[in-house]
């Protein structure tokens, strides 16, 4: 049966290479829409990884001129003394420019041993946990007792543990040559609910590595309002005199930027969707055009004792056989982009999306294929043989 | 000859309508969305309020410093120490206008926070850019050198702070704690324009960052206007010679980019694309014409498929017209221009969707004061794309048909 489907297409090869052309692209366009929309669902259904409520951020700055190390530090530490005497504060930390959905990103090496590895770089501070609410893994955050230490301590994220440990135990290794790895901690979803995973090392904001500005985060009380807003403002601006202030809230940044990926992926759906319309309106129109023409062939197998069912069958079976090819092409392409990890996505995304997109194309041909098939079925053999 | 070819081209349209449905769907949608897409492209990279003066105008939108051995670089706006230093002493340019990134300012009143963008320029920023004033005028170079507390703010934070359409000019303005005189009232710039949107705008001298830090690396914008747009590449030589005379940074950071730009160069720049001396400007057409292809390829398959069926449908026609003696060149003719009038009409029903389309967005508000419009360029450009589009999905099926035998044409009847 099969080799008689192939037989008849091979007769007619000229005209089914286009059609295949067209379903392979198809078959393409869809792959790499799934791929997207499920590497967004994946990371949209892993957890945040921190608390973003009720924390607001702004940028700081040393005051002119200052740069000696003591002078800074004792800065520091009036300010945080400022905003943490307020009622409505609960927890201030310092950190770098790259806090949670900010846009900015710091990234850099980190090996241990002979494994080398890109990672995010963080700065963080001893409150920095608890303001924004992460989740130790394995040992601890930092301490005072870290200040001065011999070898730097690093707290490392679980999707950096295992590329750099495995599974065996981080605490206490050496990273980079120098640093200690003291903790490790769950990964963080900080640019967006959509964010893939993403390495992470954070290393403790010390005025020895770090004498410029960076961005305070402050862990207000819920009772906290835009009356006490005004006043922190107000009271942020008389501290830092070198900095424009500007107070976000990180819910809306949040939302923010999970807007702007969705209007992308949106507008990548709708064009994705007005061009599968057009397809499978074209591979309709061709399929029913075909079974026209065929009203001869299709009316002697009718006459001869086929049934209704085994000429509908036989033309699905028909376009099937064409999708069929196309997809052995179009997945010998798609099964590039796993085993040459193209774009740094985990292999399950591909092979999810392969299967997503194979099944789409077969359901679209068969959509387009079964109303022909139908109305070639209902073809009487006594008007087909009629009109020869 | 042609009208009768049009003739025949609606007989066709007209007979089977489910194809012809096909055809001017895939045809339409897909001008639609080249031609909403060419509407933004020409409204981010051409010419508009406030910067009318493009074509002789050249930008100065970044500064690299990068070291040749350990391969690190930072890259940010110049500094206005740069500018006043360098920039400033250049002959070529007519004028220089500079104006800083955007500063997030607060205020908080009644309970409510209001945040105002706000940027520093100085005085031949108003000469360069022709902000609409619909109040007042900007403020002097006396007022910038004297740093007093003045600004000029936009029609938006005008509405939002006094009310609508009440004359602002002369009251104050506070913000960031500090109260501004306001000098001048502009029309709205829309975020599109991402050099010159601002709510605010106010003397440099007025700003919280350090102006006389000597760090060439900081946030401002220049741009250089010239007298005349044959200026350009004296301008951009001399720009080059003044850079290699400036110190270098340190050891580690010894090479330094910057550039004098046209706008779409300072734009490639901006993108991955631009590396060292070249603006990317080559790879960033390659790479949009590579997507635009293949963007266009699965209509343009969609298109020959339906245009072959309908080609066997006309089997017996093209045998007769064959053995009357019709060459083939003559039948490919007619055929293509067949297929360029249903694509023209398709184009028609594209560029009223693509009105529609356009209408909506200006209406919703999503990037707010940007104003798409179908203009000449774009109206030429989806013209051509239709052109292209018609004369691609035309060809192939009428070369199969014309190769077609008289024998089994008439045979098939």
């Amino acid at each position: 049966m099969l080799q008689h489907l192939f037989k008849l297409i091979w007769n007619k090869k000229k005209q089914n290479f286009l059609l295949i052309i067209e379903m392979l692209i198809s078959f393409i366009v869809m792959f790499a829409v799934f791929t997207l929309v499920v590497y967004f669902y994946q990371n949209y259904n892993r957890p945040m990884g921190f608390e973003y409520e009720n924390v607001w951020t702004t940028r700081y700055d040393n005051p002119a001129g200052m740069s000696d190390t003591d002078s800074v530090t004792e800065f520091r530490a009036s300010l945080k003394q400022l905003v943490k005497a307020m009622p409505q504060v609960a927890e201030v930390a310092f950190s770098n420019v790259n806090t949670p959905f900010s846009d900015a990103t710091i990234g850099g090496g980190i090996n241990h041993g002979k494994i080398q590895a890109r990672t995010n770089l963080y700065s963080a501070d001893d409150a920095y946990r608890d303001v924004l609410g992460i989740q130790l893994k394995a040992g601890r955050w930092f301490s005072k007792d870290d200040m001065g230490a011999r070898e730097k301590p690093v707290v490392i994220n679980e999707s950096l543990k295992q590329e750099l440990f495995g599974n065996d135990n981080p605490i206490g290794k050496t990273v980079n040559d120098h640093d200690r790895v003291v903790g490790v901690v769950s990964d963080m979803k900080d640019e967006g609910d959509f964010t893939g995973r993403k390495n992470a090392v954070f290393s403790r904001v010390d005025t020895s590595n770090q004498l410029w500005g960076g961005v305070m985060l402050i862990k207000v009380k819920p009772t906290a309002d835009a009356d006490f807003e005004g006043r922190l403002y107000k009271a942020l601006s008389g501290a830092i005199q070198n900095k424009s202030i500007e107070i976000s809230h990180l819910d809306k940044l949040r939302t923010g930027k999970n807007q702007r990926l969705l209007t992308g992926v949106i507008i990548i759906l709708i064009v994705a969707g007005f061009l599968v319309v057009n397809v499978a309106l074209g591979l309709f129109g061709v399929l029913w055009y075909n079974i026209n023409k065929r009203k001869s062939e299709i009316g002697l197998r009718r006459a001869v004792g086929a049934s209704g069912a085994a000429i509908s069958k036989q033309l699905i079976g028909e376009a099937m056989v064409l999708a069929t090819l196309a997809l052995i092409i179009g997945t010998f392409f798609a099964i590039q982009f796993p085993l040459m990890n193209v774009f740094n996505l985990a292999t399950n995304t591909y092979l999810i999306a392969l299967a997503l997109a194979i099944t789409f194309i077969y359901l679209l041909v068969i959509i387009c294929a079964l109303y022909p098939g139908r109305q070639a079925a209902a073809i009487f053999p006594a008007v087909a043989l009629h009109e020869e | 000859m042609l009208k009768n070819y049009f003739k025949i081209a609606i007989a066709v349209l007209k007979r089977r309508k489910f194809f012809t449905f096909i055809s001017l769907f895939g045809i339409s949608f897909t001008l639609t969305i080249v031609i909403v897409v060419a509407a933004l492209t020409d409204h981010v990279l051409s010419a508009g309020y406030p910067d009318t003066a493009r074509d002789r105008e050249l930008f100065v939108t970044r500064m690299k410093y990068k070291g040749s051995k350990s391969g690190s670089d930072i890259s940010a706006g110049p500094s206005f120490y740069f500018f006043e230093h360098y920039v400033s002493k250049l002959k070529t340019p007519e004028k220089l206008a500079l104006i800083s990134h955007n500063y997030a300012t607060s205020t908080y009143i009644n309970n409510k926070k209001m945040v105002t963008q706000l940027s520093y320029t100085n005085d031949q920023f108003w000469d360069v850019l022709q902000y609409q004033f619909l109040e007042g005028k900007p403020y002097t170079k006396q007022e910038i050198d004297n740093a007093e507390k003045v600004a000029v703010i936009s029609e938006s934070t005008r509405n939002n702070y006094f009310g609508n359409g009440v004359a602002a000019v002369g009251k104050y303005i506070e913000t960031d704690n500090i109260q501004y005189r306001i000098t001048g009232v502009v029309k709205n710039v829309p975020l599109s324009r991402e050099y010159f949107y601002a709510d605010m705008f106010a003397p440099y001298t007025l700003s919280k960052e350090d102006i006389h830090n000597t760090d060439l690396i900081g946030d401002y914008t220049g741009v250089l206007l010239l007298h005349s747009k044959d200026d350009i590449d004296k301008m951009k030589t001399e720009y080059n010679q003044m850079v290699a005379k400036i110190p270098m940074l340190s050891k580690d950071l010894d090479l330094r980019f910057t550039y004098a730009d046209s706008y779409l160069e300072a734009f490639t720049r901006g993108l991955p694309f631009g590396n060292g001396a070249d603006s990317g400007i080559g790879k960033f057409i390659l790479i949009i014409s590579i997507f635009f292809l293949l963007f266009l390829s699965l209509p343009t398959l969609n298109l020959v498929n339906i245009n072959i069926s309908r080609i066997m449908d006309r089997y017996s026609e093209i045998g007769v017209r064959k053995a009357f003696g019709a060459s083939s060149k003559t039948l490919v003719y007619q055929f293509i221009v067949e297929n360029l009038i249903i694509t023209f009409i398709g184009c028609l029903i594209g560029i009223m969707l693509s009105f529609i389309i356009i209408q909506v967005f200006n209406r919703s508000n999503i990037i707010p004061d940007m104003e798409l419009s179908i203009n000449f360029r774009v109206l030429l450009f989806s013209l051509f794309a239709c052109l292209v589009f018609g004369f691609l999905s035309g060809v192939f099926p009428a070369w199969r048909m014309s190769r077609m035998q008289v024998v089994s044409a008439l045979k098939a009847q």
